[in-house]
């Protein structure tokens, strides 16, 4: 008998746990929490930090607003295979960023037709003007998500090139006298011969000359950089010559030749990392958080955050061996574009919300508020007094302390909230002196950096990275043409065939670079690239390119 | 055999049993055949806001697509290869593991030994696959060790190469699930008579003659069940080795099935596509067992139906 019991015990916890599971799964959705706040769930189709449950600013912003977003970021999956399970699934979080994806999300059914409110919230309506809105109308005609990284507040302001470009230590700079570099081959020359009279870091660490990061969608570090080299900007998947409006691929120019070229040798030479094209972007990241690589290409993004940091919290920034980015070009005297002003809208994705979400209104009141000026310091500054201190002319500024708390994982993830991934201002604050966030602000940014760092910008003349680069405006109302071969897909042949040149630039660049004969190689991989067909990728993009220009040309 | 109908006295007497079967039946049913609905988007083009039911039917038009890519015939020569690679590795190690351990006779060294030998079965492929990433990377234990003996002079980038990439994997499932397949021999071994090694030895026959004439033979029926439901198995030859393991240079070789699936039903979002190619995994699975049954059927061996 007592046997029986327990069975029938275990099969009723049995039943029960399999009806909970398919119950909808509580929390979230603007369920209103004992304190009386609103909660919602959120996903970001990006690597992210998760920040503590009881993060003080968080629950500030809270109080303020009366919501709280519990957000959660990719781990280990790619974009589209994340969306991809959301979609299989039907069920999602109250906020998304589908990155590449969003338009898959759009196609399903799964997003909240924004334009349908946004006329009850100032701040979300303002936030862009018409023809940018426009912009984000999709095939429908209605707008479903909001860019969050490119809208610019009054006077521009950048300290920090958040972008990409040839990196390296002050080390090398200094041991060379800060000589000037604006070609490949001074690069590596310079590289190259640091490494000869200083082989090791002062710990006995063999240096690492020059490491490529390869890792799945982050192959941009070995891919990307002829159209940078030929003096063209992030236009990321083509070039656009500005005076003709046609695209061209920079996969087949003869710079991209010379490039991989260059790469060849200095494999060869054993300059370039032997593990390049098999290390793990974290294997990468610790190789560079030991600080023996000596240079780079990179996103700022992509490595700041976590080897940046560490770098800085070992105390390697002494031993120099913080990056800095290099005006490079294939040849001497070309204009560079590693760093545009204005920012790059990028509309493809953006911050959308879902059909799971049963408080919209609620949900579209919180990003309204999260844009107020008050709440917007909470978020990129912190508290007043704690994470920064104003001074008498009405500045901004950090103490030593509070900067080494704010490179502090352990810190950012118990008190500050930036909420990265919601709309956001650059440039000047309401207030006209102070920078929407610190990384931008000028007396700050520039006290804030380290010994090394400071006499690398004084002896070329800089106060921030950007004028390590020079800046120019972005080229036109196209930029930045990857917001549109992210969206393709295989429904198209320019889709089919911009699938197949990602397949065989993944295994036939670094091919390239590793071939014991460089020309045989090369005719290889040209051999392969060309059956993708990348005419039928290239005449949509130039479709694309028409559209736009088109389309920026009513507002003229 | 005449089949007899259940009287209602039985039907009383087992009233309790059939409730328990029948929840047991709903269950199967409930969990195993009505996510088979799920298949029909292989004969659609299947668009997630119109669901299965009003999605455009197109017949076999996504299987013929599949047939017609180049990659896909690739994945399942990789599928096929690695799987039995595998199934003919782990095999083999575990009969060979268990009949060893059994020879030991010191009862504390042999079961140290076994558990030491079934741990890292626990182990995820994220760590496994994390270890071996580390072991052979340029600066691992391997080249290291390699390079002291001086059998090479500059570290080999085994991942770099497509001729390394089926034996790594082999090696990580031998590594990883020898001990635990050992188990189920060591117990078949355990339950062998122990009369016949008497005999066996009474009639002059040494360990060697012992392992083939009595220990073998004992374990036989257990190693043709194992083999069969292995042998269903081929085409799961992994998802998260090569997936995690792989490369763009290696990118050839390492693609699984799943990982196709993957690539195609989940991230390009063509999930007609993805599930035809599941249909086709799942379809060549089960023929594989049925032919694998029958020739077991045929020499009169042990099977599984």
């Amino acid at each position: 008998m007592k046997k029986k019991l327990v069975s029938a015990l275990l099969i009723t916890g049995m039943l029960s746990s399999m009806i909970a599971g398919c119950g909808k799964s509580a929390g979230g959705g603007g369920a209103v929490n004992a304190d009386g706040i609103k909660e919602f769930t959120a996903f970001f189709a990006v690597p992210g930090n998760e920040i503590n449950n009881d993060n003080e600013i968080q629950d500030l912003i809270a109080e303020k607003t009366g919501c709280k977003v519990k957000e959660s970021w990719l781990t280990g999956q790619s974009a589209e295979e994340a969306v991809g399970t959301f979609i299989a699934g039907g069920e999602y979080p109250d906020f998304i960023d589908g990155g590449n994806s969003s338009v898959q999300l759009y196609e399903a059914g799964a997003l909240i037709p924004i334009d349908e409110y946004y006329d009850n919230y100032p701040n979300i309506r303002n936030y862009f003007t018409d023809q940018e809105w426009d912009m984000l109308r999709q095939s429908d005609g209605h707008i479903y998500w909001i860019p969050q990284f490119s809208k610019i507040n009054g006077e521009e302001r950048v300290c920090q090139h958040n972008d990409e470009a040839f990196w390296i230590q002050t080390r090398v700079l200094e041991w060379a006298g800060y000589p000037e570099v604006h070609t490949m081959d001074q690069y590596f020359d310079l590289i190259e011969s640091y490494n000869e009279a200083n082989p090791t870091m002062e710990d006995g660490t063999a240096n690492i000359p020059y490491t490529i990061l390869c890792d799945d969608w982050r192959y941009f570090c070995l891919e990307n950089a002829p159209q940078f080299l030929d003096g063209y900007p992030n236009d990321g998947s083509v070039i656009v010559d500005p005076e003709t409006l046609t695209v061209i691929d920079y996969n087949t120019t003869p710079t991209a030749k010379k490039y991989f070229q260059k790469l060849n040798e200095e494999y060869k030479k054993g300059i370039v990392d032997q593990e390049s094209f098999t290390q793990t972007y974290d294997e990468y990241i610790a190789k560079l958080s030991t600080g023996r690589v000596l240079g780079m290409i990179d996103q700022w993004w992509d490595f700041y955050n976590t080897a940046g940091d560490a770098i800085k919290s070992a105390g390697l920034d002494k031993q120099g061996c913080e990056y800095v980015p290099l005006p490079i070009t294939i040849e001497e005297g070309m204009t560079n574009q590693w760093h545009n002003s204005g920012g790059a809208f990028n509309a493809s994705s953006g911050l959308a919300i879902t059909t799971s979400c049963p408080d919209v209104e609620g949900a579209l009141q919180f990003v309204n508020d999260l844009l107020a000026q008050d709440v917007h310091d909470l978020r990129f500054w912190g508290v007043e007094g704690v994470d920064y201190e104003v001074g008498d002319d009405g500045l901004y500024y950090r103490t030593p302390d509070m900067r080494v708390n704010c490179a502090d994982s352990s810190y950012k993830a118990a008190h500050l909230c930036f909420y990265s991934y919601f709309p956001q201002f650059n440039g000047t604050s309401q207030d006209g002196k102070n920078a929407m966030k610190p990384e931008n602000q000028e007396n700050e940014f520039y006290d804030g950096l380290s010994d090394n760092l400071k006499k690398c910008f004084d002896a070329y003349g800089v106060k921030t990275y950007v004028e390590m680069l020079g800046t120019s405006p972005a080229p036109g109302p196209w930029y930045p043409m990857y917001s549109y071969s992210q969206t393709l897909t295989t429904s198209t042949p320019g889709g089919v065939a911009w699938n197949k040149i990602g397949e065989v630039k993944h295994e036939y660049l670094p091919k390239v670079v590793m071939a014991e004969n460089f020309e045989a190689g090369w005719e290889d991989y040209m051999k392969v690239y060309n059956e993708c067909k990348p005419e039928d990728f290239l005449s949509e993009m130039q479709t694309e390119l028409e559209r736009r220009v088109e389309m920026a040309a009513k507002y003229q | 055999m005449k089949t007899k109908k259940l009287s209602k006295i039985e039907f009383k007497h087992q009233r309790v049993l059939i409730i328990w079967a029948a929840i047991i039946c709903l269950y199967g049913f409930v969990f195993y055949y009505v996510p088979l609905v799920g298949w029909l988007m292989a004969f659609q083009n299947y668009k997630p806001v119109l669901g299965v039911f009003k999605s455009e039917f197109i017949g076999l038009g996504k299987f013929k697509l599949l047939f017609e890519d180049e990659s896909f015939i690739r994945v399942i020569r990789n599928t096929f290869a690695m799987g039995v690679i595998n199934l003919v590795c782990t095999f083999v190690m575990a009969i060979l593991f268990a009949i060893l351990l059994n020879e030991i006779k010191t009862r504390g060294s042999k079961k140290v030994v076994q558990t030491i030998s079934y741990l890292p079965h626990f182990l995820s492929w994220i760590i496994v696959t994390g270890i071996l990433h580390d072991a052979l990377s340029g600066s691992g234990i391997i080249n290291e060790l390699l390079m002291n003996f001086h059998i090479i002079s500059k570290p080999i980038d085994f991942f770099a190469h497509e001729g390394y990439f089926w034996p790594i994997v082999a090696f990580a499932n031998v590594w990883k699930e020898t001990g635990w397949n050992a188990i189920i021999y060591l117990a078949a071994i355990t339950s062998i008579d122990p009369s016949l090694y008497e005999a066996a030895a009474i009639d002059g026959a040494g360990r060697w003659a012992k392992i083939r004439h009595v220990t073998l033979p004992g374990i036989k029926p257990t190693i043709m069940i194992l083999l069969l439901m292995n042998v269903g198995n081929i085409l799961n030859a992994g998802f998260e080795i090569q997936y995690l393991l792989g490369n763009g240079l290696v990118q050839k070789v390492s693609q699984t099935i799943d990982i196709y699936v993957l690539k195609w039903g989940i991230s390009q979002a063509d999930y007609s596509l993805g599930t035809a190619a599941g249909i086709f995994k799942s379809v060549v699975s089960i023929g594989l067992i049925l032919v694998f049954n029958n020739i077991a059927k045929r020499h009169g061996e042990e099977r599984l139906f």
